[in-house]
């Protein structure tokens, strides 16, 4: 996969008379109609679930060791089987839970806050701080991303708060990229010209009018990013430098598996299918955002659902 | 710092074939090239790439597993007991005040390029580790003079007695006797040695060597043998057992146990010379205090560490060194108790839980996993275990600096006492990077390195050991296993605690 992605492409809406209301009720609704995310979203809602309920549902601690136990197949007792120290993996696996969506939604949480300020007063003031921001942005993104979060935990230390962060400041420039696209779309629309010539303020400007009017691209890149996310967690976990032991990280789970792949597959294919699932409910959940939310697509998706029945069978089918 | 990474040698004095005991011998068919003439071929897999060849710089194993077969010492240590044989040396003596040692030479040694080999050449290969200081100079810390009193005899002074010279110049080819007047530049790529192979060419997959004719020893019945390079545990057992290869020692040691029952392989397995500990550090509080590192000594389970980290390829210990050698000491006083190690933490007045921060790397990887075994064992008695998983430069980086709360590590390759124990326990020792100082331990240290008499100095060390476990300087844990597989038939062939690999005597099943 290509570490470093493009912002997604959302065209922004060019002219808008009023910002709209009660559209993400609508959009919402959309949304569920379409089976991919359906499924994504009833997905990621379970892990969420799982991760604040842990503890509840998982059969035992993330280190309760019994040497005497290791790597029992999956069976009565242990469904997912046990690991090389003996471990339940069902429970690894239950408890990485909160941790890949910690990380997730704190890293994501960072380049959200800051590349977003970034981009917004970049796009919406423009000359030299939107050339200073920006290029600083471009330095980032220069990087590849994986490569530029090792670097920043070889300063830091390896652990997973300092893997947030680096992930954080590795997705920063997406997020203020996308942002500044938007604003800059917005920011000449008929509404923003209007409220600056009856005296509105900057701070009320940004926030009340050019913001919720750039959000679409935003919260789908949000949803793409929280996938890379979580596969960067595991990533860095798995060589080392993300959760430590003997915390549960799927990643740091898929690592220890691999040298058992041969006598314990079990190891290493629970905490596998986990990511895999996760990621993909993300990047399905930023597909489906990303259909509801572009005026283009959207229409087309309210002409389809206004179709016949049989039309729409015929299309799920096919 | 230099960490001893694994030494090898190599016994020239004749070994009673052992360790090859071969219930009904099954025929794997095949055993590779050669067949028709003479002995055959040998193909043994390695797990790594020999870095280089020049004896006195390398310090990777893999190259030691070459260089073993290709270059001799004066001395070897015996295959078994680890004890000092004649090898290029055929006898030796020290003078009475222990600072004089005198060498006589055999004189029927050829190199490899044809000349002869004397006295000079045992001055001109240590005055080259000296005077460069190469990686090995610290053996000869206490040596101020390397002298040939005429071409069969090597007088050797030093400052003061140091019993454990044999050992140091004999522990594992990094001290190989080189011609004098060699090309040094060359020794990177090639070889010139007195041992019972040359070298004859090497690529990225693998290192031939043939048979040296003018071999001072008895000649191998092997016309040569080839080292391949198999990095995969897995790949090297198919290769074992489909014949493509006679030896491996990359064995995966989860599959131990199996390979123990089955009859394609022979497998062996001996206690190494290593030993794995855990250290705290004893300037940082509450490590600084004894009880609280005997309560840790008393929670921690050996055995499942153990087997966690090395299932059935390694033995629980808890003292230094391992129970094959001469200088073992049976001396076990911790015995698993969680409740009595409850009670040595609260009558040492401290306040649970406690952090401890366990510094390991993965650059061994068992370091990683018996953390976490020993972070569940600590977690009843209040000690909360926060593992910091580090690269192995950051790794000894803070161990130099003193910045660590614990960590887990090994010392690998020791032959006398004087390794185990001296530098890592002594007030201000080298090694010493956990602050340990008692007086008594120095005391019986000090003592020992000087004692000349074998008795007298394993009677110092065993009461130095017993100190320095009663006070867990280190916490012991255990010596891993080396472990060795074969084709069934192969005689001549002993596996050591040393690691050390020599094929001289080797015969490949008719």
């Amino acid at each position: 996969m290509s570490a470093a992605q493009d912002p997604v492409a959302v065209p922004a809406r060019r002219i808008s008379v009023r910002p709209a209301r009660g559209r993400f009720t609508t959009a919402l609704k959309l949304l569920l109609t379409s089976p991919p995310t359906l499924f994504a979203t009833l997905v990621v809602a379970g892990v969420v679930v799982l991760a604040l309920f842990d503890e509840l549902i998982a059969p035992t601690g993330y280190n309760e060791v019994d040497v005497q136990q290791r790597l029992l197949p999956p069976g009565q007792g242990h469904w997912f089987g046990t690991d090389d120290l003996g471990r339940d993996v069902l429970s690894r696996v239950v408890l990485g839970a909160a941790v890949s969506l910690q990380v997730g939604a704190v890293a994501v949480g960072f380049s959200l806050l800051v590349g977003v300020t970034a981009g917004l007063l970049a796009g919406y003031y423009g000359r030299w701080l939107d050339t200073v921001l920006m290029r600083l942005m471009d330095v980032l993104f220069a990087f590849p991303a994986i490569l530029l979060a090792i670097a920043v935990i070889a300063i830091l230390g390896p652990g997973t708060t300092n893997a947030m962060i680096a992930i954080g400041i590795t997705y920063t420039p997406v997020f203020a990229r996308v942002t500044r696209a938007a604003v800059l779309g917005v920011k000449e629309s008929v509404f923003v010209r209007a409220s600056r010539s009856v005296g509105v303020s900057d701070a009320r400007m940004l926030l009340r009018h050019v913001l919720p009017n750039a959000a679409p691209p935003i919260i789908v890149q949000t949803s793409v990013s929280l996938a890379f996310a979580v596969l960067a967690e595991a990533a860095l976990s798995f060589v080392g430098l993300g959760t430590q032991p003997p915390a549960p990280s799927w990643g740091r789970m898929l690592s220890e598996g691999r040298s058992y792949l041969e006598d314990a597959w079990w190891m290493a294919v629970f905490p596998g299918l986990a990511i895999v699932l996760l990621v993909l409910a993300f990047n399905l959940l930023g597909d489906g955002l990303r259909d509801v939310l572009d005026p283009q697509q959207r229409s087309a998706l309210e002409a389809a659902r206004a179709k016949p029945r049989r039309r729409r069978r015929a299309g799920v089918g096919a | 710092m230099r960490r001893r990474t694994v030494l090898s040698s190599l016994a020239a004095t004749p070994i009673v074939a052992a360790g090859c005991s071969t219930g009904d011998g099954v025929d794997t068919g095949d055993t590779g090239q050669g067949g028709g003439e003479g002995g055959g071929e040998f193909v043994a897999a390695i797990s790594a790439q020999p870095d280089q060849f020049d004896p006195h710089k390398t310090t990777a194993y893999a190259s030691f597993q070459v260089l073993e077969n290709v270059y001799d010492t004066l001395v070897v240590p015996g295959a078994e007991d680890q004890v000092m044989q004649p090898s290029l040396a055929t006898d030796w003596t020290t003078s009475e005040d222990g600072l004089t040692w005198t060498f006589t030479l055999r004189d029927d040694v050829t190199f490899h390029d044809g000349s002869t080999f004397d006295a000079d050449d045992v001055v001109f290969s240590y005055d080259r580790i000296i005077d460069q200081q190469l990686s090995n100079a610290y053996r000869f810390a206490t040596v101020t003079d390397v002298r040939a009193q005429d071409p069969r005899t090597v007088v050797i002074t030093v400052s003061e007695p140091t019993p454990a010279l044999l050992a140091q110049i004999g522990g594992f080819k990094g001290m190989a006797i080189l011609p004098s007047g060699v090309d040094e530049a060359s020794l990177t790529t090639q070889a010139v040695g007195t041992g019972p192979f040359r070298l004859e060419s090497t690529s990225a997959s693998e290192v031939s060597l043939s048979r040296f004719d003018d071999y001072w020893g008895e000649a191998s019945t092997l016309d040569g043998m080839t080292f391949r390079f198999l990095t995969e545990p897995a790949a090297a057992m198919t290769a074992l057992t489909s014949g493509q290869v006679q030896w491996t020692d990359n064995v995966p040691t989860q599959d131990v146990s199996d390979l123990a029952e089955d009859d394609q392989v022979e497998l062996g397995q001996v206690a190494s010379v290593d030993y794995w500990y855990l250290a705290m550090n004893h300037a940082k509080a509450p490590f600084d205090n004894r009880d609280v590192r005997r309560a840790i000594a008393t929670a921690v389970d050996r055995s499942a560490v153990t087997e966690a980290a090395r299932f059935d390829a390694a033995r629980p210990n808890q003292t230094a060194i391992p129970e094959d050698s001469y200088w073992h000491h049976d001396y076990a006083p911790f015995s698993t108790d969680v409740d009595e190690a409850k009670r040595l933490l609260e009558g040492a007045g401290v306040t649970t839980p406690i952090t401890m921060g366990l510094m390991v790397t993965s650059e061994y990887p068992e370091t990683v996993t018996a953390a976490q075994v020993l972070a569940s064992q600590l977690e009843p008695l209040g000690v909360q275990v926060e593992i910091q998983t580090e690269d192995f430069a950051t790794w000894l980086d803070r161990q130099g600096r003193g910045d660590f709360d614990a960590f887990m590590l090994g010392w690998l390759g020791n032959i006398d006492p004087f390794d185990y124990y001296d530098g890592q326990h002594r007030t201000g020792g080298s090694n010493n990077f956990h602050g340990y100082s008692s007086p008594v331990t120095d005391d019986l240290l000090n003592r020992a390195a000087v004692a000349t008499d074998r008795e007298e100095r394993k009677d110092l060390y065993d009461q130095a050991a017993e100190q320095i476990v009663d006070d867990v300087s280190y916490l012991y844990l255990y010596n891993p296993d080396v472990v060795q597989a074969w084709t069934p038939g192969l005689t001549g062939y002993t596996i050591r605690p040393d690691k050390a690999v020599n094929f001289e005597e080797v015969e490949l099943p008719s």
